[in-house]
């Protein structure tokens, strides 16, 4: 077990109402594995990725990492975000190595890393180019380089294809997809698509409407050899969808 | 090269051409009917003055070395001010950026402060400041200073909340998300800053060397109405109009090389 998640609560505060958000979630992620969260829109997800991402603190409970707290420091776990937010005054390398340079780590071994992951990944002919001048698959891959280039053990990733077209959404989705399995990463997505979350992942959460509960776990029992594309060919794809489906729309 | 894109680069090229001839043509006519309605005493030329009284007298106070003195007094003054807004006025932008607190504390009296017709201040700033130099470049300043702040302010906080999640999941620290992505991605709106202080800075110290000074355009402006000299108030309109366009295509030069570094 890599990550594990005890009793985690979050409640926002504004002028006039507190909301909880999240309410005494548990839940564990495996070495290796490639966990789905999805819920109702509205649900809480963006907040379990701000607390898993630091970028927020539990209200109570706890995020534990192999057994240890999160620290305040280091990017153990690394968030793609929604959109590729990749730099327009920084080239494609540069951009890849705003994390490094963040934490302090932009060694000529790390960044030579980074190269080396942009030239594995067919980005070799860009690494000087900048964002405007790539596809929109391109910089999605990009923007999952930079977050493996500080070698994180988990990666966030929050709903990393819902600014690209339908077609390119496929594409991306199968690149991603080899990418992580070749770099051997834990993976945490993020996702109110229910078909891609079934193409992608082993196991998928169904989360309630908020405060957000785990409503059921389902393990994803595909042939993990496949990729996304071919995973949605599979027969026990649909079943897969509908048992999903349910859970998420009986609301109450 | 096909005939139909030799056809739309010709047809630019026209386009071009007859926008520039357009331009220089309204020019000519405006001063040649200038020049004929004081030559043919159609109105009085003591009134209106004339294209070659303004060249004669540009020319008289170049002999009498007074045309350079006065240029570099108000260009002095005029740069000075746009510098001195811009730095102070981003210093402080990134100050209230930096501090919510001192942010809303601010805001009332930024408020005020911009909707004040900052020439009412004139007086006080002379008494304050005394009369001179100083004063006129105050004046700049204080025309310039607000709206740099607000701008700069308004750019640094529009940037995207989700660049700013990302650093954040990288445990940036509050310097590093200035340095690296607030700043960067607002280096297009301080250049538009700029181009907007080149004429505030300008009104300032016109608007200064109105209140005081003995020397510089706006001085001869003052001069030349009192005495009744239009040719000389002409003249000195003239010269103010030319460096104001020199000082705003530094600006747009300097905007084209960032332009290219992005």
């Amino acid at each position: 077990m890599i990550l594990q998640i005890e009793n985690l609560s979050f409640t926002y505060h504004s002028k006039d109402t507190e909301t909880k958000a999240v309410d005494d979630m548990n839940f564990s992620v495996n070495e290796g594995e490639f966990l789905g969260i999805v819920g109702p829109s509205g649900c809480g997800k963006t907040t379990i990725l701000n607390l898993l991402a630091g970028i927020e603190t539990p209200s109570s409970g706890r995020i534990l990492l192999r057994g240890e707290p999160l620290s305040s420091k280091g990017n153990e776990i690394a968030l793609m975000p929604q959109r590729d937010q990749l730099f327009e005054w920084r080239t494609i390398e540069k951009n890849v190595f705003l994390g490094l340079e963040i934490l302090k780590k932009n060694t000529p071994e790390n960044k030579a890393y980074g190269r080396e992951l942009l030239e594995k990944y067919g980005l070799k002919d860009f690494l000087k180019k900048h964002p405007s001048e790539l596809s929109g698959g391109m910089r999605q891959r990009v923007a999952l380089i930079r977050t493996l280039v500080t070698a994180p053990s988990v990666l966030l990733l929050d709903e990393p294809f819902s600014a690209l077209d339908f077609q390119t959404r496929l594409n991306v989705c199968d690149d991603v997809h080899s990418i992580i399995k070749q770099e051997k990463k834990t993976a945490l997505l993020v996702s109110h698509d229910i078909n891609e979350s079934i193409s992608l992942c082993d196991r998928i959460i169904v989360l309630s409407a908020r405060p957000a509960k785990i409503k059921a776990d389902v393990k994803v029992d595909l042939d993990k050899s496949l990729t996304p594309l071919q995973r949605r060919e599979s027969p026990r794809f649909s079943k897969y969808f509908e048992e999903i489906w349910r859970l998420l729309e009986v609301r109450k | 090269m096909t005939e139909e894109h030799k056809k739309y680069i010709k047809k630019r090229k026209v386009r071009k051409c007859v926008i520039v001839g357009l331009q220089a043509g309204i020019l000519l006519l405006f001063i040649g009917a200038w020049e004929l309605v004081a030559y043919l005493k159609i109105v009085d030329p003591f009134i209106i003055s004339s294209p070659s009284r303004i060249v004669k007298i540009i020319g008289e106070l170049y002999r009498g070395s007074n045309l350079f003195p006065h240029i570099f007094a108000t260009l002095y003054e005029t740069v000075l001010g746009f510098l001195l807004s811009t730095v102070m006025g981003t210093v402080i932008a990134i100050i209230l950026w930096w501090s919510p607190v001192i942010k809303d504390v601010a805001e009332p009296y930024l408020i005020t402060l911009n909707a004040l017709p900052k020439i009412a201040l004139g007086p006080i700033i002379i008494i304050w400041v005394g009369a001179g130099k100083a004063s006129i470049v105050t004046m700049a300043v204080l025309i310039c200073i607000v709206i740099t702040i607000i701008s700069v302010l308004t750019g640094f906080l529009s940037v995207d909340k989700e660049k700013i999640m990302l650093l954040k999941s990288m445990k940036a620290t509050k310097m590093q998300i200035f340095a690296k992505l607030v700043f960067p991605a607002n280096l297009p709106t301080i250049i538009s800053v700029l181009k907007i202080n080149v004429g505030l800075s300008w009104v300032g110290t016109i608007m200064g060397e109105y209140l005081v000074s003995r020397e510089g355009i706006g001085y001869l402006i003052v001069y030349g109405s009192q005495v009744f000299q239009l040719d000389l108030v002409m003249a000195s309109t003239v010269i103010l109009c030319l460096l104001a366009a020199l000082m705003y295509g530094g600006v747009a030069l300097l905007e084209k090389f960032i332009a290219k570094k992005f």
